[in-house]
């Protein structure tokens, strides 16, 4: 059925979007502080643990809210401006990380809803690309069907419907794969690979294998700040000889677990004379955390 | 982080691609269109659009003889009402479709879309507009009808008839802004409740349906409607005032939502002004004008209506009435022509019908016209067809048996009511029905009062047995006794068992109590 896309080294060239140091405060949380990016056209992972402003960031990215300070250009809008605001709303394509959802009507009504929200007029033209868009996401067979009455997967796969629908030149996805099931996370990474082609798709998600199989580019953001930008394999070599094997669990370890063998994974700085393994983008990832956040239990 | 490097900017879209702000306002009607489809698919707008459609069919197929003489200035007011519990079902769906996003919890990924939530509002808004347009048109229907029919009488106003549809687009309009206000789903219910409230406690102490503060309520709830038609220059209703106040409240409680909702723009704000403007302009123009010649011209109408009034002759009666009645007078000639040919030809007095009303105490009032005192004078309201037709008919037969209404003063004990009757059931084609229709307690059988424009006729109940025998004899026969017996028939000295002999039926064996 489906084939697991590969990450790519990916397309790179010229910046779709821009920011320079974004801050956010909720209260007395810095829930963003002085986070810089540079995103391309491709899929962009974005890790981080819990609480990490993940959502904040996304949240300002796709204009939901203002920025206590820095700023943004997104596909050459700037969003500080009413006008700019707009520009970049017209052609953004936002899926939260739980998206709503109207029970009541069909998966087309929802999809129409939403492109009657992004100012497609004319009614051929729209009713054309909620069909095109249904059948993207494989649900043109329920396209009649209310949503309450369809799985979750599929809600999942209506909600990005609408975030794809007018063909958006910049996709901002939030966790799209939480709460779904191997096969349908499969599916779903499938079509992010395809919206990926051509477009600026920042994918914030817990899933290191997403960003594997999925990304060009990552991020890692922890406390609001940018831990990590590269690609997947430059995070990757960042835990290159920082990966060992031991029969017990290493006290100097940042972080370490039994595998399946039996034996330890250690992360951190391996002692001397120790079994080195090969790193993962997991491992990686642990290691731009710093330490944070990286307690895993044995 | 550099932001020195290379932008990718959006690509440009399709040249094909209407103006951006004239695809906005596509956008919005769009959504109006969806939203009005939604609320089309909601139970309550279905259930009593259907509901208030089916009143008005059931209303307009009615057999009552009165509607085929339909007053057109009380139609326009009548179709007032009907639509205001469909209005409420639209007040409550309008409300919760503007409430849906926040229920459903799309607020999030809703707001960054390029629709900004003002807009949003006046889809909402507009939304509504389709269901206004449909009450107009079973309006406009009802009031077609009634128009067409051959009676119908005077004219009604387009002012009393956009009332109704207004009152529809206020209740939607109204549910949009309470979402925008208090966004809870409870507060429709409150609201509605409070409103109620509200108007109880307002009746109270405005019991004048003419006073100025009833009238800035969009319909007027409080008037009791059961008075006689009167003609259209008495009403003193600034309808057209009226009804640019509720456009001006519809367009002025738009204009708060759209504002609410963040359409802070001139526009608004223009438009904002301007529906003020027409709102105090329409309350202002309600409050009561010249009211010394309104007064002047109810006294006029009620105590010299001849001043007034315009008439015409058939057949040695005089028929006059007020304008707008023009239109009945030769159906009053036919029910004056046919009790006269009960008579046989002996009922020879003139007659002037004389059409009256009493608005002593107000144009609502169901006030009870006294007899008039005038020789050969007999009385006709503002409603025709139906049982005033009989009613007209004891008016006319009374005058003629004894000179003038006001005999009816005092109980007729004699022969004369049962001439009376004989005159009003004589040549009826369904002489029983309208005997027992024309009473009071609807009976053919002993003491009762029969109806008339003016004063009521008492039957005793021998009386009701000597007519009740002349209905079961040839009417050919009676006619020639009435004609031979005329003088006698139409005397106070001859008693009610004498008009039996004369009239060749049966003497009642019962005593005959006067007043019974």
């Amino acid at each position: 059925m489906t084939t697991a896309p590969t990450a790519s080294t990916g397309p790179t060239g010229p910046a779709t979007l821009t920011a320079t140091d974004l801050a956010l405060r909720f209260g007395g949380t810095r829930a963003l502080d002085g986070v810089s990016l540079r995103l391309t056209r491709g899929v962009t992972g974005l890790l981080g643990p819990n609480g990490a402003g993940k959502t904040t960031l996304l949240r300002v990215l796709a204009t939901a809210v203002p920025p206590d300070g820095g700023e943004f250009t997104a596909l050459g809008h700037d969003p500080g401006t009413a006008s700019g605001r707009l520009a970049l709303r017209r052609t953004l394509g936002y899926l939260p990380q739980t998206p709503g959802f109207q029970p009541e009507f069909t998966a087309f009504e929802f999809v129409d809803y939403v492109a009657i929200l992004k100012e497609l007029t004319d009614r051929g033209a729209r009713h054309r690309e909620v069909r095109r868009v249904l059948e993207a996401v494989d649900l043109s067979q329920v396209r009649g069907t209310r949503i309450k009455r369809l799985s979750g997967g599929m809600r999942q796969r209506v909600a990005l419907a609408a975030a794809l629908v007018d063909d958006p030149g910049f996709l901002v996805l939030d966790e799209p794969t939480v709460g779904l099931d191997p096969e349908q996370r499969m599916r779903f990474r499938e079509l992010i690979a395809q919206a990926g082609e051509g477009r600026t798709v920042l994918l914030s998600t817990h899933q290191t294998e997403d960003v594997a199989m999925l990304c060009h580019r990552v991020v890692v953001l922890a406390q609001g700040r940018v831990r990590f930008e590269g690609t997947p394999a430059e995070l990757t070599a960042r835990a290159a000889g920082r990966v060992w094997s031991s029969t017990e669990r290493d006290p100097n370890a940042l972080a370490g677990w039994r595998t399946g063998t039996g034996s330890f994974r250690n992360i951190g700085d391996p002692p001397t004379g120790a079994e080195l393994l090969e790193p993962t983008l997991e491992d990686g990832y642990l290691l731009a955390l710093d330490g944070e956040n990286t307690e895993v239990a044995a | 982080m550099s932001t020195t490097t290379p932008t990718a900017t959006e690509p440009v879209r399709a040249a094909t691609e209407p103006p951006r702000e004239g695809r906005r306002a596509g956008a919005v009607l769009a959504l109006a269109r969806f939203e009005a489809r939604e609320l089309l698919q909601q139970i309550p707008v279905l259930f009593f659009f259907a509901l208030y459609v089916l009143l008005v069919a059931l209303r307009l197929m009615s057999k009552d003889g009165m509607d085929d003489f339909p007053v057109l200035n009380t139609v326009d007011r009548r179709t007032q009402a009907a639509p205001l519990l469909f209005a409420l079902a639209l007040f409550i769906c309008a409300n919760a479709a503007a409430l849906r996003s926040r229920k459903h919890a799309t607020v999030q990924q809703l707001a960054v879309l390029a629709m900004e939530p003002w807009r949003r509002t006046l889809a909402h808004v507009l939304s509504v507009v389709p269901y206004a347009g449909l009450t107009a048109l079973v309006v406009a229907a009802e009031y077609t009808r009634e128009a067409l029919k051959p009676g119908a009488i005077g004219q009604g106003s387009a002012g009393e008839l956009a009332v109704g549809p207004l009152c529809v687009l206020l209740a939607g309009i109204t549910g949009v802004l309470l979402a925008r206000l208090l966004p809870s789903s409870f507060v429709p219910i409150l609201f509605v409740i409070a409103v109620y409230l509200l108007g109880v406690l307002v009746s109270g102490f405005v019991d004048d349906e003419q006073d100025w503060v009833s009238r800035l309520v969009p319909v007027q709830l409080f008037s009791s409607s059961g008075g006689d038609p009167v003609p259209s220059d008495l009403l003193g209703r600034p309808a057209g005032w009226h009804a640019l106040y509720v456009v001006g409240l519809c367009a002025v409680l738009t204009c708060v939502a759209l504002l609410v909702a963040g359409g802070r723009t001139r526009a608004v704000k223009a438009a904002t002004a301007l529906a003020l403007a027409a709102t105090a302009a329409g309350a202002i123009g309600q409050l009561p004008g010249d009211t010394a010649a309104l007064d002047a011209a109810r006294r006029t109408a009620s105590e010299s209506p001849q001043r007034v009034q315009s008439c015409s002759t058939y057949d040695g009666s005089t028929y006059c009435s007020f304008p707008e009645w023009s239109v009945v007078r030769d159906d009053w000639a036919e029910v004056v022509d046919r009790v006269r040919s009960a008579a046989g030809g002996a009922a020879e007095t003139d007659l002037t019908i004389r059409q009256r009303v009493d608005t002593s105490g107000g144009v609502e009032a169901d006030a009870a016209l006294e007899p008039s005192a005038t020789p050969g004078e007999v009385t006709v309201g503002g409603r025709w067809g139906g049982n005033r037709v009989p009613e007209f008919a004891v008016g006319v037969a009374a005058v003629l048996v004894g000179g003038s209404e006001d005999v009816t003063s005092e109980p007729m004990c004699d022969a004369r009511a049962v001439t009376v009757m004989w005159l009003v059931l004589g040549n009826d084609p369904t002489p029983s029905a309208t005997f027992r229709n024309v009473r009071l307690d609807d009976s053919t059988s002993g003491s009762g009062v029969v109806l008339a424009p003016t004063n009521g006729l008492s039957l005793t109940g021998p009386q009701t047995t000597v007519i009740r025998e002349l209905l079961d004899r040839p009417r050919a026969e009676i006619t020639a006794r009435v004609k031979a017996h005329w003088a006698e028939l139409t005397s106070a000295r001859t008693t009610t068992a004498q008009a039996a002999k004369l009239l060749g039926v049966e003497v009642p064996k019962e005593a005959e109590q006067c007043g019974e």
